[in-house]
Formats: structure tokens, sequence, C-alpha cells
């Protein structure tokens, strides 16, 4: 590689780093209570994706209508259990941004490991680096275009 | 950049001996038979079935993230499946092969020596696969006919037929294996011209002949060696190697073959299905991908097919004619379509890598309990049945899977990029196709 | 070469042989003198098996197992407690019986509208004097109460009736109101039409009469008893009949579909003041109407059944 192509490439790594790690503005919203009433049958939530504010405290009423489902939150590691005929609560702090799966957590019956839904707290921050990301390295290929190949040594 | 193995004395008599392949062999055909089983006697419960959870959980992990990635047909090489039909084939196990063959010994016809059928055979299981990823008795019954089918052509037809033009995860591990750093190859050619009996492809005294139905003398690509190390076995001038070598290799010998073009569209536009299906929160698509035989079924199956075999070759096919028209190509559109379409090969296999990282996270608890209590059956064997279930290092997967992905773009473009500059045709809005179903299959699994 | 052949045959022979019959081998000295039962959901096939035999004295020894959801086991009538029955696991139970008959065992976590129709019997066998709960004919037939014609209320407040409201009157009440007999027999709005006429409540005004009504119906009950009324009722009951009474449980539209009807709305004074406890029992314990009601009979005790007969009257009673 040429100088000049080095020096393009620590380019696109410094670059790679801002879209990975700046840190974003931060849209202050005052944390408020929010209840979504969710309907759980197999194999699916309804709505399946709930967004909510940093901060926001939620409460998710479950409800099955069917059988026996549970209600995971991958990271937040929290979890309920809703029988048909008694709505279940959980309760807890949107303290973590980013977009989480939630997931069945009561084996309700083939699909069951596949019954998720999504809970987005604030904006989608890692979509849209990831995305940021793939048109950088994109970009680069395009213009770090491969010098002509040498002759093949054998 | 290429380092051959086989100079070291204990790898080579590791590969050349029979018996550590064999004792291999033997575990694994015994997990095989232990997981088809357990998918008919054990619970019917998926999560809770050996069958299931060894299946699809802890190999499709294994072989997905690390078997395909780093050792190409590595699997291959100790998949039990054409052991009983080679059996019955050659009448031995370890003995040379009888100067007659046993039983009908057939040529594979010529119109089929392609991997068309392998392309139908995934694409027919990635339809079902809702129901055959879910529920043990359909996996066993699936598993079953793929030992079966794999004796009766070894029955019928000479080598391991059901192997190279049948078995729908051979396809896939053969067009991935083109990436893969290691390979199997000859020294050197000129002893292969030289060589008379060429007892690799025909066998003799100390092996059988290819049963990939290969001549090593001839590879120049790892899509249809299947890693069985017979040729190493059989060549008398010790002239096989089997190399580690750069990751892509056998990418930069652009592909000429419609059906090699099509398994890489089928692989691609199945990961981003199931990205959207099975991890996705749009239930009622799950519903109906699960509904065999119904018409919400039949219209996911629409959908399915569409984009694998329409859309997404489509567009691809649009990009290409871009670029042939950007740089006023003169190379026959098929050519240009199949020599592009191996430069998506790398992205499709770390679409594979990324959807899978996150189903096999989430369920890999399942192993534990399902290793204690294979069947359901009330065991503990290891003590491990009570683990619970719970997803593993879900904070690392968004960061890994974005890895993966942008290091495919980057894999995927860089390869376009030499084809582009051996047919003479603009790779950018190739690239371009390819940034797209990055950011779409982002969109899916972020 | 020979050797490692015949080696590696008697392996792969031998070896798979004894990969294949282990488990089996396992197995069958692992469940012997214990009865297996699975289970599944209603439309499924239910139980399996549906009918276990036993003896009084001997422990019978279940080993429970799911096919597909998550279900419970308990037997009806009795005082053990429910289990869970979790998909692929097993959860073991060990039960006896005093006396012979036949009791029920049923699913305690709702797997569907048909749920309740998951249900098996014990056969217990001995020389005990069978139990006597199941002879005594319940307080419906012996009063001759007709359960399947609708029983509108001939009466009905303008507020919701209040016990504190009807306890300041209480001094005036005739003791004869408060006898248990005259409770169970009598549905609130007759009872009402009795105070109504009553001169020794001639001065009470029409809610604080009702108030007296709300009162008497407190009076028959204990705060535990409605306690364990709510329970049963969240968990037998809601997921048709609704958390809030309302009839628009998880399962009504299908209960509708089902039978042309949605399940009785206990927040509707003209129907359920309509009503006496020995009617609602005999509902409870006999189901049917023709409205998909299950027959609770052969799960609840006598007390559980009177429990929740307390507790739905307070969805009409303060």
């Amino acid at each position: 590689m040429s100088k000049k192509q080095w020096f393009f490439a620590i380019f696109v790594v410094l670059a790679g780093m801002v879209i990975v790690f700046a840190p974003l503005p931060v849209h202050a919203t005052a944390p408020t209570q929010r209840t979504f009433r969710v309907e759980a049958s197999q194999y699916t939530y309804s709505p399946a994706i709930l967004k909510v504010n940093p901060g926001d405290i939620i409460s998710i009423e479950l409800i099955s209508t069917d059988v026996v489902h549970g209600l995971y939150v991958d990271e937040y590691g929290i979890s309920v259990t809703a029988d048909p005929g008694q709505t279940a609560r959980l309760t807890f702090t949107a303290d973590k941004p980013g977009s989480f799966r939630f997931r069945c957590n009561v084996t309700c019956g083939a699909l069951h490991p596949f019954m998720i839904g999504k809970l987005q707290v604030g904006p989608n921050t890692w979509l849209w680096r990831a995305s940021g990301l793939t048109v950088l390295a994109a970009l680069a290929i395009l213009i770090l275009r491969p010098s002509p190949p040498k002759a093949q040594v054998t | 950049m290429r380092s051959d193995l086989t100079r070291f004395p204990f790898v080579k008599s590791l590969l050349k001996n029979r018996w550590p392949q064999f004792l291999v062999w033997f575990v694994m055909l015994a997990g095989f038979l232990f997981a088809i089983l357990s998918g008919f006697f054990g619970t019917p419960v998926g999560n809770r079935n050996f069958g299931i959870v060894f299946v699809w959980i802890a190999w499709w992990a294994v072989l997905i993230l690390v078997a395909v990635p780093f050792f190409g047909r590595g699997w291959c090489s100790v998949c039990p499946i054409p052991l009983p039909g080679e059996w019955l084939q050659r009448g031995a196990i370890m003995n040379p092969p009888g100067k007659k063959p046993r039983w009908f010994n057939l040529r594979w016809p010529n119109k089929l020596r392609n991997i068309w059928l392998q392309n139908l055979t995934f694409t027919l299981v990635a339809l079902f696969s809702s129901v055959i990823l879910t529920t043990p008795k359909v996996t066993s019954i699936v598993l079953a006919a793929m030992l079966f089918l794999a004796i009766g052509m070894s029955i019928v037809f000479e080598r391991r037929t059901f192997c190279r033009y049948l078995c729908p995860v051979g396809g896939f591990i053969g067009l991935y294996a083109q990436a893969a750093p290691m390979e199997l190859r000859v020294k050197n050619k000129q002893v292969c011209l030289a060589c008379k009996d060429k007892p690799c492809y025909n066998g003799s005294e100390a092996g059988y002949g290819c049963p990939w139905d290969v001549f090593p003398g001839g590879l120049t690509k790892n899509t249809y060696c299947g890693l069985c190390m017979e040729c190493l076995r059989t060549c008398p001038y010790d002239n096989i190697s089997v190399n580690t070598r750069p990751f892509s290799a056998d990418l930069s010998k652009p592909s000429g073959r419609m059906d090699e073009a099509f398994k890489a569209f089928i692989m691609l536009g199945a990961a981003m299905i199931y990205a959207g299906v099975l991890l996705g929160p749009w239930g009622k698509i799950k519903l109906a991908a699960y509904s065999v035989g119904s018409l919400s079924w039949f219209g996911y199956t629409a959908v399915f097919l569409a984009f694998i075999f329409g859309l997404l070759p489509a567009l691809f096919l649009g990009a290409v004619g871009i670029g042939k028209v950007l740089t006023k190509s003169t190379l026959a559109l098929k050519q240009s379509f199949t020599a592009f379409a191996t430069a998506i090969v790398p992205l499709g296999l770390m679409f594979w890598v990324a959807f899978s990282l996150s189903f096999v996270l989430t369920n890999a608890a399942y192993i534990f309990s399902s290793l204690s209590d294979p069947f359901g059956w009330g065991w503990d064997l290891f003590g491990t049945a009570a683990i619970s279930w719970q997803p593993y290092l879900t904070s690392l997967l968004l960061p890994l899977q974005t890895g993966v992905l942008v290091g495919g773009l980057l894999w995927t473009a860089r390869t376009t990029q030499k084809v582009g500059s051996k047919v003479n045709i603009s790779p950018i809005p190739v690239i371009i196709f390819s940034t797209v179903v990055t950011l779409t299959m982002l969109g899916l699994l972020l | 070469m020979k050797n490692s052949e015949q080696l590696s045959r008697l392996l792969i022979t031998v070896g798979l042989l004894i990969v294949i019959a282990l488990p089996f081998v396992a197995r069958s000295v692992d469940t012997q003198d214990i009865v297996e039962v699975h289970a599944r959901m209603a439309e499924s096939g239910g139980w399996m098996p549906g009918t276990i035999q036993a003896q009084t004295g001997i422990p019978l020894y279940l080993r429970l197992t799911s096919d597909d959801v998550m279900h419970g086991f308990a037997i009806g009538q009795s005082d053990n407690p429910a289990v869970d029955v979790l998909p692929g696991k097993i959860t073991e139970v060990t039960v006896a019986f005093d006396k012979p008959g036949t009791y029920t065992y049923y699913c305690t976590r709702w797997c569907g509208p048909n749920h309740w129709r998951m249900r098996g019997t014990i056969e217990v066998t001995g020389n005990e004097m069978p139990s006597s709960q199941a002879i005594n004919p319940p307080l419906y037939i012996k009063l001759n109460l007709d359960i399947d014609t609708p029983h509108l209320a001939s009466a009905t407040p303008a507020v919701i009736p209040d016990a504190q409201r009807g306890a300041i009157f209480s001094a005036l009440l005739p003791d004869s109101y408060l006898l248990p007999d005259y409770y169970l027999s009598h549905s609130p709005a007759q009872v009402y039409l009795d105070v109504q006429v009553d001169p020794a409540l001639a001065t009470l005004s029409n809610s604080d009469l009702w108030g007296l009504v709300a009162y008497i119906w407190q009076s028959n009950t204990t705060p535990e008893g409605l306690t364990e009324g709510q329970r049963l009722f969240a968990q037998n009951c809601a997921a048709c009949h609704g958390e809030t009474g309302n009839g628009d449980g998880v399962f009504s539209a299908d209960i509708n579909a089902l039978a042309g009807k949605y399940p009785a709305n206990f927040s509707d004074p003209a129907s359920l003041l309509g009503a006496g406890p020995a009617l609602l029992q005999g509902k409870i314990l006999r189901g049917g109407m023709g409205t998909g009601m299950p027959s609770w009979g052969p799960i609840f005790t006598n007390q559980q059944t009177w429990d929740l007969v307390s507790y739905l009257y307070t969805f009409q009673f303060k």
C-alpha cells in the first residue's frame, strides 16, 4: 500500500471508532410512568414492540390468552409469568438504554424459543452505529481499491 | 502463505491412520443414533429433547461458528452418515476394497452432476424448518431419512453420491469451504500427471478411490473435496498435503456455475428470512411458517421462494448489469452473474454466523439440561438437569453481530473487487447491493 | 489389517447396540412400581392414562410430565397441594388414599379454553367404608332448585349495597334472617323483598334495606373464606368470567363460539342478585346449563364451594 493509502486506512479506522464510541446527545426526557398491556399467546406478544424512554418506570401487564406464558427481558434479567385469567405485572425502571429482546420463559409449545418481542429504550443507537459502520466500510473499500495484483511467485 | 500440516509426522499419522477417524466416527454415529432415538422415544418437548438440542443447538453452533469458517468441510470428514452405507458398499470398514464391486456401483447420471439437487433439498428443509427445528419426531425422521438414503444410494451408486449430490448440509458446507483457511491439495501437479494408476481416484491396496469422485491432482477449490483423507492414504508418492492458507483463498477464482451461484443466494436469503421470522417480533409470520399445509404457510412459502429465487438474484442481476453498462463489458450476463455470485459467499457465511450467534447464545442453556436428561425421563446423569433456561452473553450479542456483519461486508466487497478486476466489470453496483442487504440484516437482527 | 477390520466391526456393532439398548434397560429398571402420567392439552388427548388404579393404604407413585405446555396436577377434594407439571420435566408425587372410591385428578394451570376438560380418574379399591361426601346430595337438590332456568332478580338496588351501612341497623334485624338455612336458600332479591315488608324494618330506606341484605351475606362468611374464594376464583374462574367478574375473560370469546353464550357476568345485578347461595353452589357443582360451564363437584371441597359462592357476591356487595 502507498503512503496515501495508509493514511486513508488510518482515517477509516478512526472514523469507525468515532461511529462506534462517540457519545450521542442525550435527549433528557422527564421519566414517566408507562403501563403496557401486553397480550401473550402462542407464539407472540401483542404489542410485540415496546418503545420507552430511558429512566421511565415501566409496568407491563402480561395477559395470557391461551396457555401459561412468561416474559423475560434480556440484559435486565427480570421476568414474570402469567396464567390465563390472572394478569401478571412486571414493574421496573428502564435504566439501560438500547434495544432488547424479551422472550417467553415458560415452555409454551413448539415455537416457544422463538416467542420474542422487542423493548426499545430510547433510540436504537446500536442499529444506527452499526449502519454507519456498514456504510463506512463499503465506502472505504470503494475508495481504497486494491493495488494491481503483483506477479504471483510460486 | 500456505503451510503443509502433513510435514509434522504426528499430524500426518493422525490423518493417515484409519483409527483416529474411525473412533471419531464411532462417537458421532453413536450420538447420531442416540439423537434419532431420543426424538422417537423421548419427550416431544423440543427444548428438553436431546435430539433437538444437540442437533440444532450444539451441533449447529459448532458447525457454523467453528467447523465451516475455520475447517471448511472438516465436518464432512467425521460425519457419520456415510459410514453404514460405505461399509455395505465396500464390504469392509478398514480393509482395502475387493477387486469387484459388491453392488450395482452405477455412475451418477451426468445430468445430475451438479448441486441443484442439494439446492432443492436445502430449500425443502428450510421451508419446513420451523417444524423440523422444534419437533423431536420430525427431526428424527429427517435424520433417519438421511441415514437410510445414504445407505440406499451407496448400494445403487458408486462412491458417496448422497454426500456429493443430495445432502442438504453438504451443499452449503462446500460453498463456504471455499472461504476456509484449510485445504487439501497435491504438492506437485507434475507428479500426478506422471502417475499412471491414479490410486487416489481408483483406489488401491492402501485405501479407497476418492469417495467424493474427485481427482485430487485437479483440485483448485475446496467445494467438492470432503477431506476424507483417503488420497493421503493411497497416494504412493506422498504427494498430498493438508494446508493452512489465507481465508477466502478459493474465492479469487470466480465460479462459472449457476448451481453454485444459486446456492449462494439460497443461503444468503435463508439467513435473512430466518433472522426475520425466527428472531423477529412478528408472531403471525412465525405461525404461518409453522402451520405447514395451511393457507398462510403457502403464503409464507411463496414469499420465501420469491425472495430467495426471485427478488434477491434479480436485484443482484440488476447490479451486475449496471456494472456491465458502466464498464461497457461484453462478457455474457450469465458469466458475469455467476462470477460475482462467488463474491457474496463470505457475506452469506457471516449472515449465518450472525444469525446463529443470537440463536445459539439464547438457547445454549438447554444443552445442560438435555445432556443430563436426554429423553426427558427425569434422569440427572451429570447433575446438570436442573439448570434452568437463561440467555447467555446477550450484552455481547449486538457488538458481535455488528462486527461479524461489517466484517462480512468488507470481505465480500474486497472479493467483489477482485472478481471485478478479473472480469473487467465495475464492482461498485454489486458492493452497493451487498451494503443494502447487510443493512437489512442489521435491521432484522438489532 | 484383518484384525483391525474385525475390531472395528465389533466395536461398531456391539458398541452401537449398547448405545441403543442402554437407555431402555435403564428406564425399565427405573420405572418399576411407578405410574408415568403424561399431560397434554385436552385437544391433544388430555391425561395419559386417563384412569389410574390404586389401593387404599398403598402409596401411589406418580411420575408426571407434560408433552406440550405447562400443566398442573391435583386430586379433587383433597388437601394435597397442586404441583406444576412442566414440559419435558418430571415431577414426582406420592399420594395415598384412606378410603376407596373414584377420585378425580385434574389440571391446575390453564392450558386453553378446554383446560377444564383435562381430567382423569383414580379408582381406589379397598375394604374401608367409602367416603361419605359423595353420598350427601347437594343442597340445591334437597331444595329442589332448578339451576337451568334464568333467575332474574325481581328487585335490584340503585347503588351498590353496603354491608357497613346495614350493620348500623343490624340490631333491628330479626334473628331469623341470620339463620344459615335462610341465607343459603334465598337470593338477595328475595331477602330484600322479605325485609321490605317486615314491620320491624318499616322505617328503613331502600338503600338501608339493601345494606341489611349485604350485612346478612357478610355475616355468613369470614375474611379467610373470602380470601380463599378470591384465590379459587382467580385460579379457576377468571379465565372465562373475567378477573373483575364481567364475563369477559380471555376465553369468553371461545366459550361463546363453542356454546353460543358468553360466560355469566357477575357484575350484572339482575342476574347475580336473583341467585341464592344454594343455586350458585349447584351451578358450580354440576356445571352444564348449556353454557360450557365445567362441573366442579369432583374438584372442590364443600367448604371451597361455599367460599367461592361468598366471594361471587362481593361483585355486588360492598
